[in-house]
């Protein structure tokens, strides 16, 4: 058994690691459409997979994780477009404002429980909205924050021995290894105690107390590590979108992200990747084809909430089980 | 052996030449890409789908003609749902993929600097067709791709304050969509106002965001402080619900109908839309009016054929006034390449500065200094007339910025 | 600063009782849904558009006659209501939280898309009708007729629906299901023909309310999504599935919003978001809700 999932754990990272090779190769080749679409995908995915620290592991529906992907992205906005810092700086930064913007509302919000702990979320995403929204000086107000610069990414280009790239193509591999990072971090998370923790209360909030895991300081630090890496993902989606505005922090954002966890399927650790990937390749295709994006966005997740609860994850797993059983 | 080689060399050699020609025929008839992010859904698609139709009838009169280069335009629409970064989205996908020549088109004043960037990155021009927003042509923003074809919020609130001069009240209030446009005009406006009449006080300035949908407490808070006359910049479709609401509360009578709406509080949709309770005797603006009479015989001459082509094309004897922004753009981009005689950015970049156009509203130039179109709008007092079934703006005139931009 | 005279003080609060009751009217629906069906229904605004939408349609076909149609539109939107509680609504109620709020945002997308589909991007309006179009003068206080008439109504429904959850066999079952729905069943009632009729009447309360904005402010796409956080702020203020703290909620609402507008006007936006904080750290059940959170 032991000898088992220590072979598991190999494989487990041996797929990483090729996954993590595959997509750093895909600049070298693919056209550069491609690269800036997978580099959007990238960031949304873990984006939707720090969601699903709280979502899936920990069963905390928060209805403002944008929040913390706004803060971020507003702090390296500005401190890269503002204030001139380096970009390495500016997305420390992000990641500090989001944890800390995550510890301010996360303090109070892990005090309650189901519908109203996801109102409280959603109240804290509305405060952080409405002051970026209206510190016009600061952060542009609705106008948001255009115009913000690659960071000088030549050095990537002469390293890999490519002096050739555009900053898009250089900029791609800066997100893979940040959101890299950010993945094996929450990989680690998850598969170490603390993870079990979290699966304890999302299980049975009350036994867990009983068996003397204290459920605040765990939900408060989970919350904290989620708004990190939210804020992360907001720092690298703000130069990659070369403006950051007040959308990225209102409900409707939120909703999103929550949508496209669930479409993959937030009982896995993979599956809101897969979901922000195959909602963000859907949603380009059909908005080509029509403008009726939302109803068909509203049928999808439609039946998945009627037929397929646990995702694409689970569906997929539900069919790999068959073949295997048979 | 030999002639057999020589017969394959041949062969190879025609297939080669056919190939050439092929190539060169199909670039010929290859239609010039025209990528147009443009608000087409949400509360924002009642201005982005008219812009839309005004810029394909403009593309297919000259497609009619034989396009321009001896090719074809076509246009690439896409929705940008009024979001800045999803704008960014589908104007790198029309860089990309669809590998647009150009880009035409962004409706608020969030989406048209954010496209800029993209056209920035990318070496496309790009014509914005309705943001007024300063910072899109601002010196820090501005680079060689970007122009605009709409008013901006400079030349807008100084044109009102042209008007408003000439009232006789010194009770000014202003009221404006808390956002960039709404707090730009007002700051133009303001400004003006107090060069040309120093004796007008400011007395109270509302700021209700963007959509908002009850103005009652708005109204009461500003009747409160008396003023004799209003600036206002309601505009984006919120005009209706704000009219409907201040009427209500008689504010239009107690400022004695001295009332000046910027945002196309004038523009057909407008009027059209609230009909019997607009608020008549109040001044409004609009990019274009069908009942336009022209001072000068050639404008007039245009005018209504381009509101004739409009009807048709659109099927509605009273046309929106937004197609005419989307036309407007597009014939700048086409003339621009035509001058360029190439579809080359840089070259058609070099050829719009200072452009001159004669559009459906007469001449207008593409300023060479800061890649702003000499872009008018018109304005008039709402006016009930026989023959139509909502108020008309009477005595509609254009206002050249000409003399004011700076 | 200039302190504002007492009349614009009356002004105001006139002001903001009408933005309040008009509030109430979609809240109520919404709080009567959650409290007795445990539903979290973000489409509540979705059938608040659909409401005005209707109501115009309506004032279309039957040229003018403005209060049939609200009624029509209200009736409507019920029925409407009804149907999709069939078809779709009641596989929901035992179902997690998260799922809940995902089908019902489904709703609010579809929704949107098909009202643009049958009814376009263009603003719609509809007339006042032309006994209610004068106004009511007291000193500098204007109230005008048709908002005054809302407030009656919105009063009359409140009052209305206390009397009927008070007074009726009817409402004592809805109480009881809101308290335990396992009970109700085992007395033999038939909780099926409860909740149909529970959500069809929160869905009528929402698409009269659209109807009678309709006059007051365009129809137009994103009507929806414009009331929702409105609604989610007033519910959670006086405490979800309570039908007093609703009608609570919806004043402080409506007054924070109106005089926001007089004392703080670059704060009123943030202010309501911060009443909704306070509130849910200091009483997460609602000033007068009653339910175990923590």
């Amino acid at each position: 058994m032991a000898v088992k999932t220590l072979d598991n754990k190999r494989n487990r990272l041996l797929m990483a690691t090729a996954l993590f090779l595959g997509l750093g190769a895909v600049p070298f080749f693919a056209p550069p459409f491609y690269v800036v679409f997978l580099n959007d995908a990238l960031i949304i995915a873990c984006l939707s997979m720090s969601l699903n620290l709280l979502v899936g592991y920990t069963g905390l529906i928060s209805f403002g994780h944008a929040a913390y992907f706004g803060l971020g992205a507003y702090a390296c906005g500005l401190l890269l477009k503002s204030a001139g810092l380096p970009f390495g700086v500016s997305l420390v930064a992000a990641g500090a404002f989001g944890g800390l913007g995550a510890a301010v509302a996360g303090f109070f919000c892990v005090r309650l429980n189901r519908v109203y702990f996801s109102m409280l979320t959603l109240a804290f995403s509305l405060i952080f909205w409405a002051i970026c929204f209206r510190w016009n000086d600061l952060t542009g107000g609705d106008q948001g924050l255009s115009g913000i610069p690659y960071p000088n990414l030549t050095w990537i280009s002469q390293m890999i021995g490519r002096p050739d790239f555009s900053s898009a193509q250089s900029y791609y591999l800066v997100s893979l290894v940040v959101v890299a990072i950010c993945i094996a971090a929450m990989w680690i998370i998850v598969s170490s105690p603390v993870g079990l923790m979290l699966r304890t209360i999302r299980e049975n909030e009350q036994r867990s107390t009983f068996i003397g895991v204290e459920t605040r300081r765990v939900k408060l630090a989970i919350f904290i590590v989620a708004g990190t890496i939210a804020g992360l993902a907001g720092g690298l989606f703000a130069v990659f979108n070369r403006g950051v505005y007040p959308d990225f922090m209102y409900w409707t954002k939120s909703a999103e992200i929550l949508i496209m966890a669930l479409f993959g399927g937030i009982g896995s650790f993979w599956g809101p990747a897969i979901g922000s990937l195959t909602l963000l390749l859907l949603h380009q295709e059909t908005v080509a084809l029509t403008e009726y994006w939302s109803f068909a966005l509203g049928v999808i997740l439609l039946v998945l909430t009627l037929r397929f609860p646990s995702g694409l994850w689970g569906l997929f797993e539900r069919f790999t089980n068959t073949r295997r059983s048979k | 052996m030999d002639t057999t080689f020589m017969q394959l060399k041949r062969v190879q050699l025609l297939l080669g030449l056919l190939g050439t020609l092929a190539a060169s025929i199909a670039s010929a008839q290859e239609p010039i890409r025209v990528g147009f992010p443009m608000i087409l859904s949400g509360a924002g698609g009642q201005f982005g789908a008219p812009i839309l139709k005004g810029a394909q009838m403009y593309v297919d009169e000259i497609n009619a003609t034989g396009g321009v280069l001896g090719r074809k335009i076509e246009l690439v629409p896409r929705d940008t749902k009024s979001r800045p970064d999803e704008a960014v989205r589908v104007a790198r996908e029309l860089v990309l993929r669809e590998n647009v020549d150009f880009l035409v088109g962004t409706f608020t004043s969030g989406e048209g600097p954010a496209v800029s960037g993209i056209a920035k990155e990318a070496k496309k021009v790009f014509i914005a067709v309705a943001p007024k927003t300063d910072r899109l042509t601002a010196p820090d923003a501005i680079h060689p791709y970007v122009f605009r074809a709409a008013a901006n919020t400079t030349t807008e609130g100084r044109a009102a304050a042209t008007i408003v001069a000439k009232w006789n009240i010194k009770r000014l209030a202003t009221i404006a969509p808390d956002f960039a446009y709404g707090r730009d005009a007002t700051a133009s406006f303001v400004a003006h106002i107090k060069k040309l009449r120093p004796d007008i006080e400011i007395v109270d300035q509302q700021w209700p965001k963007l959509n908002e949908s009850d103005y009652t407490p708005f109204i009461t808070a500003q009747l409160g402080k008396k003023p004799e006359a209003v600036f206002s910049v309601i505009c984006c479709g919120n005009f209706d619900s704000f009219a409907r609401q201040a009427g209500a509360q008689g504010y239009f009578k107690s400022i004695g109908n001295n009332f000046i709406g910027l945002g196309e509080a004038g523009s057909i949709e407008a009027l059209r839309a609230l009909g019997g309770e607009y608020p008549i005797g109040v001044y409004g603006n609009t990019y274009d009016a069908f009942y336009w009479k022209p001072k000068d015989s050639e404008v007039a001459r245009l005018h209504a054929a381009f509101t004739k082509r409009l009807s048709t094309a659109l099927k509605d004897d009273t046309p929106p006034s937004w197609a005419v922004q989307g036309y407007i753009s597009m014939q700048f981009l086409v003339e621009g390449i035509k001058k360029a005689n190439s579809i080359d950015s840089d070259k058609v970049s070099t050829a719009l500065k200072g452009l001159e156009i004669v559009s459906p509203q007469g001449k207008i130039t593409m300023r060479a200094k800061d890649q702003q179109a000499t872009r008018g709008m018109l304005w008039g007092k709402a006016t009930k007339r026989d023959g139509y079934a909502f108020p008309i703006l009477d005595g509609v005139e254009l206002i050249d910025p000409t003399g004011f931009m700076d | 600063m200039e302190l504002p005279s007492l009349s614009a003080i009356g002004a105001q609060a006139v002001s903001g009782l009408t933005t309040a009751m008009l509030l109430f009217l979609v809240a109520s629906g919404l709080s009567l849904i959650f409290g007795v069906l445990r539903l979290l229904n973000f489409a509540h605004g979705s059938f608040y558009m659909l409401g005005a939408y209707f109501a115009w349609q309506f004032n279309t076909w039957l040229q003018g006659s403005f209060w049939l149609s609200v009624l029509f539109a209200a009736i409507a939107t019920g029925v409407l209501g009804a149907l999709l509680e069939r078809v779709l609504f009641r596989k929901f109620y035992d179902r997690p939280e998260l799922m809940q709020l995902l089908f019902t945002y489904s709703i609010v997308l579809i929704v949107s898309d098909v009202v643009k589909y049958i009814w376009g991007t263009q603003q719609l309006g509809i007339r006042r009708p032309e006994m209610l179009s004068h106004s009511f003068k007291f000193g500098e206080i204007v109230l005008p007729s048709y908002n005054l008439v809302i407030i009656v109504i919105s009063l009359a429904i409140a009052v209305g629906i206390w009397l009927l959850l008070q007074g009726t066999r009817l409402g004592k079952m809805v109480r009881a299901a809101a308290f335990d729905r396992e009970m109700l069943s085992m007395l033999g009632v038939d909780v099926r023909m409860l909740y149909l009729l529970v959500f069809s009447a929160g869905c009528f309360l929402a698409g009269l309310a659209g109807a009678l904005v309709a006059p007051m402010s365009a129809v137009v796409p994103g009507m929806d999504a414009d009331i929702i956080i409105s609604l989610f702020i007033i519910v959670v203020i006086g405490g979800l599935g309570s039908f007093w703290g609703t009608f609570l909620g919806s004043i402080i609402y409506g007054m924070v919003f109106s005089f926001g507008i007089l004392f703080i006007p670059q704060f009123s936006l943030f202010a309501v978001a911060l009443i909704m904080v306070v509130i849910l750290i200091v009483k997460p059940e609602g000033l007068l809700g009653r339910e175990n959170t923590r």
